[in-house]
């Protein structure tokens, strides 16, 4: 399968106050596939979320390269790299981080508007098929504050997908949630890996990693180990063998 | 906590406290200026009144004069404490020559008047107050002409009107209770004694001022019912102590309480600031507040800490004010120490303005205290739960995005949160009301002020010439030989002539009193009335708006009036504005009586095409000693200094107010950013732009900058004027409706406020670079 996004020898160095130097990533080589489910696991500070922000372009890295269909992130403007987010990825938070003054239908028409595919109309419909096909058609109009953390990360999923982009990026996307929410928010997030789209997403949770394909493990900064579990396939797999699997697996890595 | 609380927000509130501490400081400043300059005004003008021994009653007489009757009058009188006749010369204006260029004064308004100096009273001071020498072949010039004409001491003044032929040399200025304004149309000059004597043998006109100085100043409405009645002289204005006070202040008046306004105005943006500081302070603690309150430390310790920061910010911004005043008052009263000289240092002096200043400081502090009652709403738990003040809550009125059919998502972003968040907007919304009336009534006031149409104030009709004619004994042949040459001229479209005449009426004790009655065809050239309309029948009188005020009549009240020896009742039809004879005139149709005419005004439109200027200067030749002026040269001359001053006091109001625009801008969106700080880094990580997020800012203070104009433009325009009125009416003229320019008051000024907040923003939200999702997730 062709390589979406791909990094070599990426590297991020931060400086701390007294100038000390701490190297978060250090010479990370990584290859995803088009279609791929990827979960990324590793202890507290391992550097997971940086990668991610620097794999998405969303900082900037301290050395290496990052390509995401064929083109080189590094090197890119500032406004090059907010089209790029905006037209050919998506984002999907912790802490969910939707925009407080709108409804939420207009969280997930955002970035529709603004990346002008298609007539605000068309937009307006896809957005509320999206909503229907994650069950909160009827939160429409409704603030921020009148919705579940569930219900609140399914918008953070429409809005991820509504400029259908090649890859969706989720930074412990379940880590707010209690148990049952995250479960569905992992069934809507397979679904959607089902229907051709890439996702890379962050995790503690080996329940949440369970059902992606392929798991990294990270450890001081360096890709330590992968974990190929394959499609998860709802009907056929046991879910709980590969999650069981996928302990001991970590369980070795000593995590 | 308490200290650590205070320490936080002294650093986080680092440029809005400077800002606090300059607006209190300018407000104190000007407050402390403004009635330093009143006070100023009223001392400089008592000692220059006290110094000159100023007339109480000034009767001034063209023609024919009987000395021993005015002297038989003034020895019998009770009232009259001492008396003199000044001879005064009239000397023509296109015989003199007070400019190095050659150039006469023809074209001026003013009626030059060359004196000696009087011995007893009325004397006509040098600039240091003290009574004018000058020596042969030496001149006193008006203060007047220092700052008008730029005549300065050795330069030469020239008289020649072909026959006779002087040079003086220029020795000193010439304060003059009487005549320093420019709105006086008399000037006058300062000669030596002999060099008067064969100046007023030789040329000129003779004209008298009779003078008198009462015991009792209270009684000058009688003691002028006395003069009247006694048929003394009278081919001429009388004038008395109150009004040459009032034209003496008039300039300066006017910038004091503008000063005091924007002052006050000044006042108004930093209390709103420090209400706005202040409730962003509690909203930032509000936790802490509640946890405080839910361990038992009682609210009032927590607003005295507040209390105490800004009441010590507030006491040295207004003593820092208040000393700096002392630095610029010079610059403010430099035009009134020109022509009325320096005040005597006293007490007051210095106390009133440091009593201004205290207030200012005193509303600052009982304004931060009314604020911080919020503190007494905070419950505990609900600080605890909910963490915000509710402030700034959103209101969810504003329209949603998937209704918008083609703004542009950043403009509507901008938008709707101007609309969603109102509450956090209005403190920018009423300094951007604030800043556009600073700028727009004084821009309005001072087009008004320049415009043609101030005629309308003037009480005089609108037309492209004006000829006036004081009295003499051949006024009426030249009268005559005007009206001749005019009727014959192809050039002329129509003309009018005026005859003002002196008439007596009784008054509301019953007694007599003499008022100057304009007199004829008001239709041709018609001014505009403040109420009521002009006088069309023989029984029927117009006032102008002082003497309605004074005589307290109004529109279909009746006046005795006397004319021709029989007495006749006359209903007043209309109040107009004149701010020029003293403010005291009115208009009748009445029969023309030669005998009684004091001056003719002949109001002339010119055919279309006829150059105004050529026509001008013809007549002023051929009509000699008539004076011609255009409009437009008259209003220049009459009001050039008041223009002046107010030019000088719109450039800084306009200069003040984009500096309060930017200033507020800069530290709104400062505070605006940090606060939306979470709001800007989601936007990122989800593709916006850095210029869609600077052109959300950028609508935001646009849209509130927009709607501020509106009604800034809406409250100068109505309250503006009504303020602007209300000053002027002191003078006469109540009911001033501005001129606006519409080119630079809607959209010369609005543009360049609009293009200096737009800067602003951009600059003020340049930090928005830094705030990313990964800073913001760190954090």
């Amino acid at each position: 399968m062709e390589v979406l996004l791909e990094s070599r020898a990426l590297s991020k160095t931060f400086t701390s106050g007294n100038e000390q130097e701490y190297q978060v990533l250090k010479a990370i080589d990584l290859q995803i596939r088009k279609g791929e489910f990827v979960a990324v696991m590793g202890p507290s500070g391992s550097g997971k979320s940086t990668l991610l922000y620097n794999i998405s372009g969303m900082d900037q890295a301290s050395g290496g390269s990052v390509k995401f269909g064929g083109m080189e992130l590094t090197g890119m403007s500032e406004q090059e790299l907010s089209d790029l987010r905006l037209t050919r990825m998506g984002f999907i938070f912790q802490q969910i981080h939707l925009l407080k003054n709108l409804t939420l239908l207009d969280n997930i028409i955002l970035t529709a508007y603004m990346a002008k595919k298609q007539s605000r109309k068309g937009l307006n419909d896809r957005a509320m098929s999206l909503m229907k096909q994650s069950g909160i058609e009827g939160l429409a109009n409704h603030d921020i504050t009148q919705a579940s953390g569930g219900q609140l990360q399914r918008v953070a999923i429409c809005r991820a997908l509504i400029n259908q982009p090649d890859m969706i990026f989720g930074d412990e996307p379940t880590g707010a949630l209690n148990s049952k929410s995250a479960g569905e928010i992992m069934e809507l997030l397979a679904d959607i890996n089902r229907s051709g789209t890439t996702i890379l997403l962050v995790t503690h949770d080996v329940k949440v990693a369970a059902k992606t394909d392929r798991i990294l493990f990270m450890m001081d900064g360096s890709l330590v180990d992968e974990n190929r579990l394959g499609k998860y396939r709802k009907e056929l797999d046991d879910l709980r063998a590969r999650e069981e699997k996928l302990t001991g697996w970590l369980a070795g890595l000593g995590f | 906590m308490l200290i650590q609380m205070l320490r936080r927000d002294f650093r986080r509130k680092k440029s809005i406290s400077i800002a606090l501490f300059i607006f209190i400081s300018i407000s104190a400043l000007l407050v402390a200026s403004g009635s330093n300059m009143l006070m100023e005004l009223t001392q400089s003008l008592n000692a220059l009144f006290k110094q000159s021994k100023a007339p109480h009653f000034v009767q001034m007489h063209a023609g024919e004069l009987n000395e021993a009757e005015v002297q038989k009058f003034a020895s019998a009188h009770d009232l009259v404490e001492d008396y003199q006749v000044a001879a005064m010369v009239n000397v023509d204006g296109s015989h003199l020559y007070l400019k190095q260029d050659g150039e006469s004064e023809e074209q001026s308004v003013m009626d030059h008047y060359f004196v000696m100096q009087n011995e007893s009273f009325d004397l006509l001071l040098d600039t240091g107050n003290k009574p004018v020498r000058v020596e042969r072949g030496e001149i006193a010039v008006p203060v007047y002409y220092k700052q008008q004409s730029n005549v300065s001491i050795g330069d030469t003044i020239k008289l020649s009107d072909g026959a006779f032929e002087r040079e003086w040399t220029v020795a000193g200025y010439v304060r003059d209770a009487q005549m320093n304004a420019s709105i006086v149309h008399s000037k006058r000059f300062v000669l030596h004694p002999s060099d008067w004597a064969a100046l007023s043998q030789r040329t000129g006109e003779m004209e008298y001022l009779i003078e008198f100085r009462l015991k009792d100043q209270g009684m000058l409405q009688q003691f002028r019912s006395d003069y009247q009645a006694a048929s003394m002289p009278s081919k001429g204005p009388s004038v008395d102590e109150s009004l040459f006070k009032a034209l003496n202040a008039l300039t300066d008046g006017i910038l004091a309480a503008v000063i005091i306004l924007v002052s006050l105005l000044l006042s108004l943006v930093a209390i709103l600031c420090l209400r706005y500081t202040l409730i962003a302070a509690m909203e930032e603690d509000y936790r802490e507040i509640g946890i405080m309150k839910a361990i038992g430390i009682r609210p009032k310790t927590i607003k005295n800490m507040y209390l105490l920061k800004y009441s010590a910010l507030a006491v040295l911004a207004a003593i820092i004010g208040y000393a700096a005043s002392w630095g610029v008052n010079a610059l403010f009263t430099s035009n009134m120490e020109l022509y009325l000289g320096s005040a005597p240092r006293s007490l007051p002096l210095l106390a009133v303005p440091l009593i201004a200043s205290a207030l200012v400081c005193a509303i600052v502090i009982g304004c931060c205290k009314l604020t911080l009652r919020a503190f007494d709403r905070v419950s505990a738990v609900e600080a605890l739960r909910a963490g915000t003040l509710g402030e700034a809550r959103s209101s969810g009125k504003a329209p949603a995005l998937h209704r918008s059919r083609w703004m542009p998502v950043p403009v509507f972003l901008g938008m709707r949160d101007v609309l969603s968040r109102f509450k956090m907007y209005r403190l920018l919304l009423v300094v951007f009301i604030i800043s556009t009336c600073i700028m727009i009534v004084p821009v309005n006031l001072l087009n008004t002020f320049k415009s043609p149409s101030f005629n309308t104030y003037m009480g005089i009709e609108r037309s492209d010439l004006r000829i006036d004619m004081q009295y003499s004994e051949q006024v009426t042949e030249e009268f005559m030989r005007v009206s001749q040459t005019l009727t014959n001229d192809a050039d002329v479209e129509r003309f009018s002539p005026i005859f003002a005449s002196a008439f007596q009426y009784v008054n509301s004790d019953g007694a007599m009193e003499e008022m100057a009655v304009e007199t004829g065809d008001f239709s041709l050239f018609p001014l505009e009335y403040a109420q009521g309309r002009a006088p069309v029948e023989e029984n029927e009188i117009a006032l102008s708006y002082l003497n309605g005020k004074d005589m307290g009549k109004k529109v279909g009240d009746r006046i005795r009036l006397h004319v021709d020896g029989t007495e006749k009742e006359m209903t007043v039809t209309g109040i107009y504005q004149d701010v020029t004879n003293g403010g005291r005139t009115a208009k009748a149709v009445l029969p023309f009586l030669p005998d009684q005419v004091i001056r003719y005004e002949v109001s002339v439109d010119l055919k279309e095409g006829v150059p105004v200027r050529d026509k001008m200067e013809q007549y002023a030749k051929s009509f000699y000693p008539a004076k011609v002026t255009d409009l437009e040269g008259y209003l220049s001359q009459t009001l050039g200094n008041t223009i002046h001053q107010l030019r000088l006091l719109t450039a800084v109001a306009v200069i003040v107010a984009i500096l309060i625009a930017i200033l507020i801008t800069a530290l709104f969106l400062q505070m605006a950013v940090a606060k939306d700080a979470a709001q800007i880094a989601i936007m990122r990580s989800i593709g916006f732009s850095l210029p869609a997020i600077r052109i959300q800012y950028v609508t935001r203070a646009l849209l509130v900058l927009g709607i501020g104009i509106l009604f800034g433009t809406i409250v100068s325009n109505t309250a503006g004027q009504s303020l602007a009125g209300l000053i002027l009416s002191f003078i006469g003229a109540s009911s001033i409706k501005f001129v606006i320019n519409p080119v630079q008051a809607y959209a010369g000024l609005p543009l360049v406020l609009m293009a200096a907040v737009a800067v602003t923003t951009l600059l003020s939200i340049a930090s928005i670079k830094k705030t990313t999702i990964t800073e913001w997730n760190a954090g």
